[in-house]
Parts: C-alpha cells; sequence; structure tokens
C-alpha cells in the first residue's frame, strides 16, 4: 500500500463520521522505484491531505517531506522528487489501518490492505 | 454484449452531470441529464417499479427498502451495504475459487473501455471498482491507477502485477470523496442482486470522483445480438430461490418472473463455448458485431424483448478445467458442499456465476 492510498482511504464504518485519516501500525515497510510522473503529481498534489500524508511518511521512516506547502513548490524539482518517493514508493508491505473513531483494524498484508467491513459494521 | 454508460459533467457550477448513454446499436446514442439527487428520490418510489425487477434479487430488495432509509438502528443486515448471500455464494465465494483460471482468461481489453481510459487527461487518478485481475489497471501509463476488487485472490494477482489495488466492497467504496479524476466499473454491476445495491455502486463511483469527473459503467445487457446467447445461460429458477430464502420465506416474486426450465445437458455443454465468445470475442469485436447488429431485422430484438420481460437474473457457469491445479484443493470442496459440480464430458468442475443482465434504459433509470 502506498501513502497515496492511505490519502485516500477513511473508514466507512457504519456511524463512523469522520474515518480520516486511518492511524498507521507498520510492520514491513518497503520501497519500490517507480517512474516519476510529473502530471499526476501535479494533479494529485491538491488532493492530498497534506499533514495527514506527512505524519503517514514519518510513521513509515520517511521525513523529508516539508510541514507546510503551497503550490508554488511544484516548481521545484526537488520537492517533486520527495513527494514523488513519499506518494508513490514507500509501500507499506505488513501491518494495519486503525479506524480513527473506533480504533477497528484494517490489516495490511502483503501490500493489500483489507477494508471489508463486517455484517454488523455496515 | 455490454450496455456501456459514460457520466460525464457538463459544468461544475451546476453539478449537473452529462450522461452519454451508448447502445450496442449504433444509431442508438442518446445523451440526458442526469442530476445525483435524482437518485435519492427515485429510491424512495421503487415500491411501483415493473415486474421485470419482482425477481429473486428484487425480494431481498423489498425487504432492505425501509431500513435503507432508516437504518439508524434498524438491524445492519437490512442494510443495503450488507452483501446477500446469494452474492456471498455465487459471486465471491465462486470468483474466490475460480481467481486464477479466470484471470488466465482476462487479457483483452474492451475496445470501449479503452479509449475511454485513452482519452483521460494526463495525469489523472483512476479508480477501479470492480477491477478483477487488473487488466485495466495501468491501462494508460500517463494516468495512474487505484483498483479495488471484493475478491481477495483476484487483488493478490493485481498487487503481484504490481498494481496499486485493495479488498473493498464497490457498494461502499473506502475512499474519501471528490478524488478520482475518472471512475470505471467494468462488468461489475450485474454481479450485485438488487436494484438499490446496484444504484447505491453508481452513487459510490459518483461520489468518489471530483466535480466534473468522468465514471464510465459496463454491465451485461439482456438486449443480445445473438438471440442464443442467453438461452445458453440458466434462469433462476424457484429451485435456486428456494436454496438461497430458505423453504420457510416470504416470496413476493410473480411465478412469470421465473424460468422453471430444466437445463439439457448439451447446453450445458456448450456453456462455455458461449461464455468464452460472449466475455472476450464479443468484447473485442464489440465495433464489428454493433455493425452487424444494426443491418439485421427487428425479428431477434423482438424475441429478446419478451424473453427480456420473463428474466434478468441468470446463472452464467463457469468451467474450471479439472487440470487446473485449483481444482484439488477448493474446488473439491466446493464440489463436496454443492457450490460446484462435475462435468465429466467436458473435464471441468462447473461453478454458477450469478449475474443481473440489464434491459434497454435500465441503466439510466
Amino acid at each position: 500500500m502506498r501513502l497515496l492510498t492511505h490519502n485516500m482511504l477513511s473508514s466507512n464504518i457504519k456511524g463512523v463520521t469522520d474515518g480520516f485519516p486511518l492511524k498507521i501500525e507498520a510492520g514491513k515497510v518497503v520501497e519500490k522505484e517507480v517512474d516519476m510522473n510529473t502530471d499526476f503529481l501535479k494533479n494529485i498534489f491538491t488532493k492530498i491531505e497534506w499533514k495527514p500524508f506527512v505524519e503517514a511518511a514519518k510513521t513509515l521512516g520517511y521525513s523529508e517531506l516539508p510541514e507546510d506547502v503551497d503550490p508554488s513548490l511544484l516548481d521545484s524539482q526537488d520537492f517533486l522528487t520527495k513527494f514523488h518517493h513519499a506518494l508513490l514508493e514507500i509501500h507499506l508491505e505488513e501491518g494495519a489501518l486503525v479506524c480513527p473513531e473506533t480504533g477497528r483494524k484494517f490489516p495490511v498484508s502483503k501490500g493489500i490492505p483489507n477494508m471489508l467491513l463486517h455484517e454488523d459494521e455496515v | 454484449m455490454f450496455q456501456v454508460m459514460i457520466f460525464g459533467h457538463i459544468e461544475s457550477l451546476r453539478v449537473s452531470h452529462l450522461i452519454r448513454w451508448a447502445l450496442h446499436l449504433p444509431p442508438f446514442i442518446s445523451i440526458c441529464k442526469f442530476n445525483p439527487i435524482k437518485y435519492n428520490t427515485m429510491k424512495n418510489i421503487r415500491t411501483g417499479r415493473p415486474s421485470v425487477f419482482s425477481t429473486a434479487a428484487s425480494d431481498g430488495e423489498t425487504k432492505n427498502q425501509p431500513s435503507e432509509v432508516t437504518n439508524e438502528e434498524g438491524l445492519s443486515f437490512n442494510c443495503v451495504q450488507y452483501t446477500p448471500e446469494i452474492e456471498k455464494t455465487y459471486v465471491h465465494q465462486v470468483y474466490d475459487a475460480i481467481a486464477p483460471h479466470f484471470s488466465s482468461t482476462r487479457f483483452a481489453r474492451w475496445p470501449k473501455v479503452a479509449s475511454f481510459l485513452d482519452s483521460l487527461t494526463q495525469g489523472s487518478l483512476v479508480l477501479d471498482a470492480g477491477c478483477g485481475n487488473g487488466k485495466y489497471l495501468g491501462f494508460n501509463p500517463k494516468c495512474f491507477f487505484v483498483g479495488c476488487d471484493i475478491s481477495s485472490p483476484l487483488v493478490s494477482i493485481c498487487a503481484e502485477r504490481g498494481h496499486e489495488a485493495l479488498v473493498a466492497d464497490a457498494v461502499n467504496l473506502p475512499y474519501r470523496s471528490g478524488l478520482g479524476d475518472a471512475a470505471i466499473s467494468i462488468a461489475v454491476l450485474h454481479h450485485l442482486s438488487t436494484e438499490s445495491r446496484r444504484r447505491k455502486a453508481i452513487e459510490e463511483l459518483v461520489r468518489v470522483v471530483k466535480k466534473g469527473g468522468l465514471v464510465l459503467i459496463t454491465v451485461w445487457a439482456v438486449e443480445q445480438e445473438d438471440p442464443g446467447l442467453l438461452s445458453k445461460w440458466i434462469p433462476l429458477s424457484r429451485r435456486y430461490l428456494d436454496e438461497w430464502i430458505g423453504p420457510g420465506s416470504p416470496r413476493v416474486n410473480s411465478p412469470r418472473s421465473f424460468n422453471l426450465k430444466s437445463i439439457p445437458e448439451s447446453e450445458e455443454n456448450n456453456s462455455q463455448v458461449s461464455l468464452k465468445v460472449s466475455s472476450e470475442f464479443l468484447g473485442a469485436k464489440l465495433d464489428e458485431t454493433m455493425k452487424i447488429n444494426s443491418q439485421e431485422n427487428d425479428t431477434s430484438t423482438t424475441y429478446i424483448d419478451n424473453r427480456c420481460k420473463e428474466n434478468q437474473e441468470y446463472f452464467v457457469p463457469w468451467h474450471l478445467p479439472y487440470h487446473r491445479a485449483e481444482v484439488s484443493g477448493s474446488s473439491a470442496c466446493a464440489v463436496a458442499n454443492g457450490l460446484a459440480w462435475k462435468d465429466d464430458k467436458k473435464g471441468a468442475v462447473v461453478y454458477n456465476r450469478y449475474y443481473h443482465v440489464f434491459s434497454e434504459g435500465e441503466l439510466e433509470r
């Protein structure tokens, strides 16, 4: 699971009003290099909730991201490189995502989050 | 044949959507407006629907309807997001069991889906809800794809291929709203057994895309240019209804909603061929068959229309050859517990998959 996905995911358990962001319990973290897609980075930048993104990156051991950002940073190659790396190259391979309201854990196994709800959660 | 529908966006300020509704008959392309609010309105008047929907699936829906509106304290399994047994048994369990074999047959891309994905703006985020083995993930390398599917074995195949994918339910997507530039639902909605669940899945697609985002939906259509195709599928019968709902459960379906015909051996033997043709070849030759169809007379259409009024709920068999590795494992259990059976003539374990085939105009409603 990439941090992009973590930034997208929200606990959708019945009754939960704000399921974002999910807390990360990190087990195994891996890095996999991928080509940079600047168009995608510029597009997704506006949709990323930045503070949770920075926190999540730190949880997975990466603390190079700036705490505060504005769109002008997208002109900086240095920023794009770090953004790209944190967003798409760091993977939570094993661990869990925890609902911020209920504490329910969604397991992440072999890089795959399982967000299926139990029958009493829908 | 698939029905294809694209939700597009006209003016972001007005929060109104445009449906380009492309049926398999080329001249029959109509455009109409789509307002998400209308869905909510329509939900509440569904009891007045025509009998086309009074099927096994609709039975569940009728029960579910009140709690969908006032589900604050109702039992959770009456909720639209609760997965009915028919889907658990005849969709989820089957795909979990046949995943590797299913995946090995899923590589051809539907031309309309491909052209849709090709047309997206560079750098788009594409959400694939019901991504299966991920054959569309990464299709346009200038976009980024995130897929989800309810079948964990299929999602594992996506992940092994390096795609970003997670296990989630298409009627309850675990995403923040308005994130995607586009969302796709390819051959997914026909596996949902009630109209409210199909609507909910569409609402979820619309919810997760941004204002001005695009949603592409394809489903199996009841109107086939080959009238023989549906005859090779298995209409849901009372026998199966009893199995799902139980003998003591109330039924509100009208008898003519169901075909009680038995399935001759010969049909069963042909069904593998028909399935392959329908799933891959028709898709690959979608444009061709459209042209052919437009030159045909109306006879076949009339025939199909009559048929579709009788039944839109089907089992579509999946033949898992004996030589496939999974036959020895999960399939042995499936045969033992009645989920699948052995067809020695075909040398295959046969699974039934539940399909709701859509009638013309149904996606628009």
